[in-house]
């Protein structure tokens, strides 16, 4: 008889299970063809008991958080009846399960004796799925048709035998085959590391017991997260925050909008009033918006409470059909991933009401999507995709993050040499820019560019960036962070680019990405002038956005702080810019004093 | 007959542990406090006093090894030299931009390390070279000697040079380098091109720093050393223990310190490889667990797994590898360790869901265990071996500290059973459970993770609490062998003597395999044998004393991850490279279980020497017999120690090792000196020729 209340034997599960869910992650990361994997992590494994409710899920991307629960559900839904040992699921369709085509989700069921016992599932973004546009993820697409291979549920191995059929399909229509099917080997192999790993537990506890356990597991991280949101304040609080536009509509901008409700054990949050879905491809599925709300709520949860289905019963996510965050079709989704960043970024603004010393301001917005494709002179395809944030917004304690990932997708940057090794592109440029952070009593993160020259005869290029007429928002007396912004040829014709492009490009050609520098905390006149004489000396800060900023004076021949005039300098500021009451948010330069000084 | 001595000695934070080993076999062993403000003071006093004990002197001591974490703690203490770095135009921030990778999801409250070099000492010069090697924008050498200026009028300690491009042609780094040995002839240079001739600026960068800022740290400790043994009339050679496990020069490791920043846990793992040859034990995996940490590594078939990079200060492992970020990024070769905190001291709680845990928080040395009465009020690891009966309920080993047993009892009672709703002996082992089972990750991210099945190897544990958990740990695993080695808490000193002079050296060389030009192929490897030669002649080490082997690493074209396979020796023609592409399929197929097909074009992507240094027949030639000269204590009673819900209460035997020359049954106590051995019901415990514990089931 299963003994399912013993705490230790229930511990050792606990850990077991979670270990095959990462070893599964490592299989994909150290096997996979992809950069886009590998460097940026866009990919999650997990593990679900037979109904296919998630029990672990290995720790690679928050932006994954909400995507397996949802393909299962398609999956039961298409074949629960009709499943054997030996077969393989695959699919990608947004409007049945899926996130975006690039993410193609591979679920093998697991049995035991001819008794289904668990699902070993992976989902991986590809480096191309076919479609109009190399990389598969243009924004501006304005139909789902456009944007690739669209894969419905299906079996890819039936009872151990591979489809076929399914497998010529893929392969004619994406541009990278090799590339594909090696990313899918290594989804493959991470499901049979599961499965024999998962045999060895059944043989050690038995099957009741390993089902038992299961379920445990996920009321387990139930437990946790109503523990730790019972912690939390009762209320409501609600935040806006706005894309710029949808790089197909230019300079309509798409509002965010967000109401977290704390009650008890239970968050609420809901979505309702945020803009209908848009003709570009940035329309979120429901299951990346509720991913955007766990990251965000989690983050101000204390660490250690395990990813699976107990966290989601504790967290509700609400968002209308047919809005920017649950798209319906025709809505093209590829570049959805700027709406993800934003709506975690939204929800944080809404914890920032919420709980004022735990939260920071804006980041940089997420990450900006470049992609360069074309084809070489003898007709062999080339694609770079290249994701990149990395300025955080400044903490109630401390000065945000330069040159760090968002928290919603922890990936690398690529290796600029590795880069040029391999596609016809030279990096002219990856380094911090100054005077874009947001002021504040700490910093917004220091934002960074990227220039990228083109080597070959022709190519298209795809960007997908945002925070240009929509700053990330400073807290608390903090000031917002400067724009980002795209140029053509900066050392020539210098041409302002819009946020979100496509366009062919030509040898020799410079494109320039800055990012958008992050916001700022507190009010800037209470910083520690040292503080801000080290980021000067570093050329972080010019001595004269120093003074209007912040009111300190710096003498850049001994580099010290004119404490006198630096005292005069806050004065003014402080008299001019009239604050009766701190502002709780700022979007734009509050304090016209200051820029008069300049 | 005259007995040289051979000295092992091992710097940890609390304690420098010396070990001599004679020509004959003879041991002696000393435990002393580390001088924190001069490491070198202990070990010439540690000496001094060995020498006092035994009537031994300086002359007889024929060499001397050294693990030390002299240059880890100045990374980890930022207390390196003030560094300058010269990098090229558009690149100033790579070292610290880093890769923009976290260690930890959802943590708002991360904190990027502080960069080693500060921005406004970070110096760009206008030049370039492209991928291929060719020299686009030449360097202008107005431009570098205003560049080395600045930061010489900065009274910088050291220098690294990283430019774009400079592993497939250094020009420009060497230039930069004449002119910094020609300004200031004494300063310390690390330049990227001889520290890491590798594709990927921001290890290349990291690494060639790393280097530069430990350099004069390490000068100044060698040279104290050198001079204190000096003037304790011990003249013999000092070889360092490097991360990857070989021993380099004192000389070498000024020059490039880098090698030997994890010198530390490395002896310990060799001592392991050496027992495993001498035993021919095709493989092992070691599992080291003091007060804080536990670490495990391989050894297959006589040779230490090595991992191509590692972070120092990287901490230890959060469940998962995969989460890469913390610390700073050293791409050297180094013994592939996994991590974890968990040791003697780690507290046992009870979380919001109501699940027992261990660590990662401990009691540290102070409080300490609530055993140790020294106000510790929380439960640990080591009070849950004390309720178990599985520690000596009244001493330490050695009998250094007295342990009150029925303290630890009650807060167990207290914290940990009454809570759980579980008798305390079930919750003390439930308590050991678990913290084996973290421990268990350990050693799955080095077996399991790389395709290897632990039941294939045998356990080799030591550290001062190793021996405790050996037993079970292996149960789970479902291995059935462990060994303990004599000395078990002095193992890492003692492992020192085993190891032998090795030299790593690599470079990138992408080339598909099918269209690569031997001749190109066979240069490049020659070139590195030859510097790996010239290394070994000046340390003496020439014709069948100087080793050279081979390696590459490949990977399927196209992937972004390679696997190092040996490569034979001879000369590289077709059929070597059709040997390499099939052993790496067959790797791939071992580590990730499949491959490609065979027509999958494979792609070198580096090349790697070692030379090695071999005397004395290799394995540093140690006596497989040796004999303590430390007595053992009297043999305990009796006592009563529990084993889970099964078994219950068991009146188990307490034994000394050599007790053991009877092969006996568990269950069974061993208490030794430096640490207690549990051999569990079902297994029978024995002692081979060389004095290790062989537990068998």
């Amino acid at each position: 008889m299963a003994e399912s209340r013993d705490p230790i034997a229930f511990e050792l599960f606990k850990n077991a299970i979670f270990s095959i869910a990462d070893e599964m992650a490592l299989t994909v990361f150290r096997t996979t063809y992809s950069g886009v994997l590998k460097d940026n992590m866009d990919y999650s494994t997990g593990f679900a008991d037979a109904n296919g409710k998630l029990v672990a899920q290995g720790l690679t991307l928050p932006g994954h958080l909400g995507s397996i629960p949802t393909a299962m559900e398609s999956i039961m839904r298409h074949f629960a009846h009709d499943m054997r040992e030996g077969d393989v699921f695959i699919m990608n369709d947004p409007f049945d399960g899926g996130m975006h085509l690039p993410d193609i989700f591979v679920f093998k069921p697991l049995y035991h004796e001819g008794r289904r016992m668990a699902f070993a599932a992976t989902v991986c973004h590809h480096t191309d799925v076919g479609g109009r546009v190399a990389g598969s993820n243009a924004s501006d697409s304005t139909e789902i048709y456009a944007e690739g291979l669209r894969i419905p549920p299906l079996r890819f191995y039936d009872a151990g035998k591979r489809n076929e059929t399914v497998v010529a399909f893929i392969e004619k229509n994406v541009r990278l085959p090799v590339q594909v099917f090696g990313d899918l080997r290594a989804q493959l192999a991470a499901c049979h590391i599961a499965e024999k790993q998962f045999a060895e537990l059944v043989a050690r506890y038995g099957p009741d017991q390993v089902e038992a356990y299961m379920v445990e597991t996920v009321d387990y991280a139930e437990r946790l997260t109503r523990a730790a949101l019972s912690k939390l304040p009762d209320g409501q609080w609600s935040f806006e925050d706005w894309i710029d536009d949808d790089g197909v509509d230019y300079g309509k901008p798409i509002r965010l909008f967000v109401t977290l409700t704390k009650k008890g054990d239970h968050m609420l949050v809901d979505w309702t009033g945020t803009s209908p879905q848009v003709k570009g491809a940035i329309n979120n599925t429901l299951s990346f918006t509720k991913a955007a709300a766990y990251t965000g709520v989690r983050s101000v949860l204390p660490a250690g409470i395990p990813n699976n289905e107990g966290v989601f019963r504790a967290i509700e996510v609400v968002c209308p059909p047919g809005t920017v965050g649950n798209g319906v079709l025709p809505a093209a989704c590829a570049a959805r991933g700027l709406t993800g960043f934003r709506m975690t970024d939204c929800v944080f603004g809404a914890l920032a009401m919420m709980l004022p010393d735990k939260v920071y301001a804006a980041g940089d917005g997420g990450n900006t999507g470049i992609s360069i494709g074309g084809y070489y002179s003898n007709r062999k395809p080339f694609i770079y995709v290249d994701f990149t944030c990395g300025a955080w917004g400044a903490r109630p304690w401390a000065d945000g993050l330069d040159g760090n990932s968002h928290m919603f997708a922890n990936m690398a940057s690529h290796s600029i040499e590795v880069t040029e090794a391999e596609h016809p592109i030279q990096l002219l440029a990856y380094e911090f820019v100054a005077d874009k952070a947001g002021a504040g009593k700490f910093r917004g993160g220091v934002p960074f560019r990227r220039d990228y020259r083109f080597l070959e005869e022709e190519g298209v290029l795809q960007v997908r960036s945002d925070r240009r007429t929509h700053r990330p928002f400073g807290l608390y007396g903090g000031s917002p962070g400067q724009p980002s912004e795209n140029y053509l040829n900066p050392d020539g014709a210098n041409e302002t680019l819009p946020s979100k492009l496509t366009m062919t490009i030509r040898k020799g050609d410079v494109f320039r990405h800055v990012l958008a520098g992050a916001g700022g905390w507190g009010d800037p006149l209470e910083r520690d002038p040292a503080q801000v004489l080290k980021d000067v000396r570093n050329e972080l800060l010019s001595p004269a956005k120093a003074r209007a900023d912040y009111g300190v004076i710096v003498d850049t021949r001994t580099w010290t702080v004119d404490a006198g005039a630096s005292e005069l300098a806050r004065a003014e500021i402080r008299r001019s810019r009239g604050w009766t009451t701190t502002p709780v948010v700022q979007w734009t330069d509050a304090a016209p004093a200051a820029q008069a000084a300049e | 007959m005259t007995v040289n001595y051979r000295v092992g000695v091992d710097i940890g934070g609390t304690f420098t542990d010396i070990v001599l080993l004679g020509s004959d076999g003879t041991i002696h062993t000393k435990k002393i406090s580390s001088s924190v403000d001069n490491y070198a003071r202990a070990i010439v006093e540690g000496l001094t006093e060995v020498f006092a004990e035994t009537g031994l002197s300086g002359a007889d001591i024929e060499e001397i090894r050294h693990g030390t974490t002299v240059a880890s703690n100045a990374i980890l203490e930022h207390k390196g030299a003030r560094t300058g770095l010269i990098t090229t135009a558009g690149f100033r921030d790579v070292l610290e931009i880093r890769t923009l990778r976290m260690p930890r999801l959802y943590d708002i409250a991360w904190e990027k390390p502080e960069p080693l070099v500060e921005r406004r000492l970070r110096r760009v010069v206008d030049e370039r070279i492209a991928a291929s090697g060719a020299v686009e924008r030449a360097l202008d050498p107005a431009d570098a000697e205003a560049q080395v200026d600045a930061l010489l009028a900065e009274k910088v300690e050291a220098i690294a040079v990283c430019l774009l491009h400079s592993y497939a042609n250094p020009a420009h780094e060497q230039m930069i380098a004449e002119i910094v040995r020609r300004k200031a002839p004494d300063l310390p240079v690390s330049i990227s091109f001889e520290v890491l001739p590798e594709i990927k600026e921001y290890e290349r960068t990291s690494t060639t720093v790393i280097n530069a800022y430990v350099m004069p740290i390490v000068a100044r400790y060698l040279r104290a050393l050198r001079g204190g043994l000096d003037r304790a009339d011990v003249p013999a050679r000092l070889l360092l223990m490097q991360s990857n496990g070989g021993l380099m020069t004192s000389e070498a490791a000024t020059e490039k310190p880098m090698n030997i920043i994890e010198s530390g846990p490395a002896g310990g793992v060799v001592g392991a490889q050496a027992l495993a040859r001498s035993k021919n034990l095709p493989g092992i995996i070691t599992f080291d667990m003091g007060g804080t940490t536990a670490k495990a590594a391989t050894v297959e078939n006589g040779q230490v797994t090595r991992a191509s990079e590692y972070s120092v200060g990287g901490g230890i492992m959060i469940g998962s590898r995969l989460l890469t970020g913390a610390g700073y990024l050293l791409k050297v070769p180094a013994i592939d360790l996994a991590e974890v905190g968990a040791g003697g001291g780690s507290l046992v709680w009870i979380d919001a869901g109501g699940s027992l845990q261990i660590g990662p928080e401990s009691a540290g040395s102070t409080p300490g265990p609530v055993c140790y009465d020294k106000g510790g009020e929380a439960p640990t690891v080591t009070d849950a071996n004390i309720v178990l009966g599985y520690i000596n309920p009244g001493y330490l080993v050695g009998g250094a500290v007295k342990l009150n047993a029925d303290k630890a009892r009650a807060a167990f009672e207290e914290k940990v059973a009454k809570p759980l709703g579980i008798e305390v002996a079930r919750a003390a082992h439930g308590a050991h459970l678990i913290a084996a089972s973290n421990m268990i990750r350990a050693i799955r991210s080095v077996s399991t993770e790389r395709g290897r099945d632990p039941r294939d190897f045998s356990l080799f544990a030591f550290g001062g609490n190793g021996p405790l958990f050996a037993c079970g740990m292996a149960e789970s695993l479902g291995m059935t062998r462990v060994v303990i080695p004599p000395s078990p808490g002095l193992f890492s000193a003692f492992g020192l003597l085993y190891a032998d002079v090795e030299h790593h050296y690599s470079r990138t060389f992408r080339r598909l395999t099918r269209k690569a030009d031997l001749d190109e192929v066979n240069r490049a490897w020659d070139a590195l044998a030859t510097q790996a030669r010239d290394q070994l002649a000046a340390e003496g080490f020439t014709g069948a004393d100087a080793k050279i082997v081979r390696s590459a690493a490949l990977h399927y074209h196209g992937q972004s991850f390679d696997l190092t396979v040996p490569v034979p020796d001879g000369p590289v023609d077709d059929a070597m490279l059709r040997h390499l592409e099939e052993a790496y399929g067959q790797e791939h197929e071992r580590t990730y279980g499949h491959r490609a097909g065979t027509d999958e074009p494979v792609e070198l992507v580096s090349i790697q020497v070692v030379g090695l240094g071999i005397r004395l027949g290799g394995g540093g030639g140690v006596p497989e017999r040796v004999r303590p000269t430390r007595p053992e204590p009297d043999a305990p009673p009796p006592r009563p120690a529990y084993f889970g819900p099964q078994t219950g209460w068991i009146e188990t035997r307490v034994v000394r090792r050599s007790d053991l020359a009877e092969p006996a049954a568990g269950p069974l106590i061993v208490e030794e000196y430096d640490a207690t051995c549990v051999v569990l019901p079902g297994w029978r415990a024995s002692l081979d020729a060389a004095k290790n514990i062989i537990i068998e089931r």
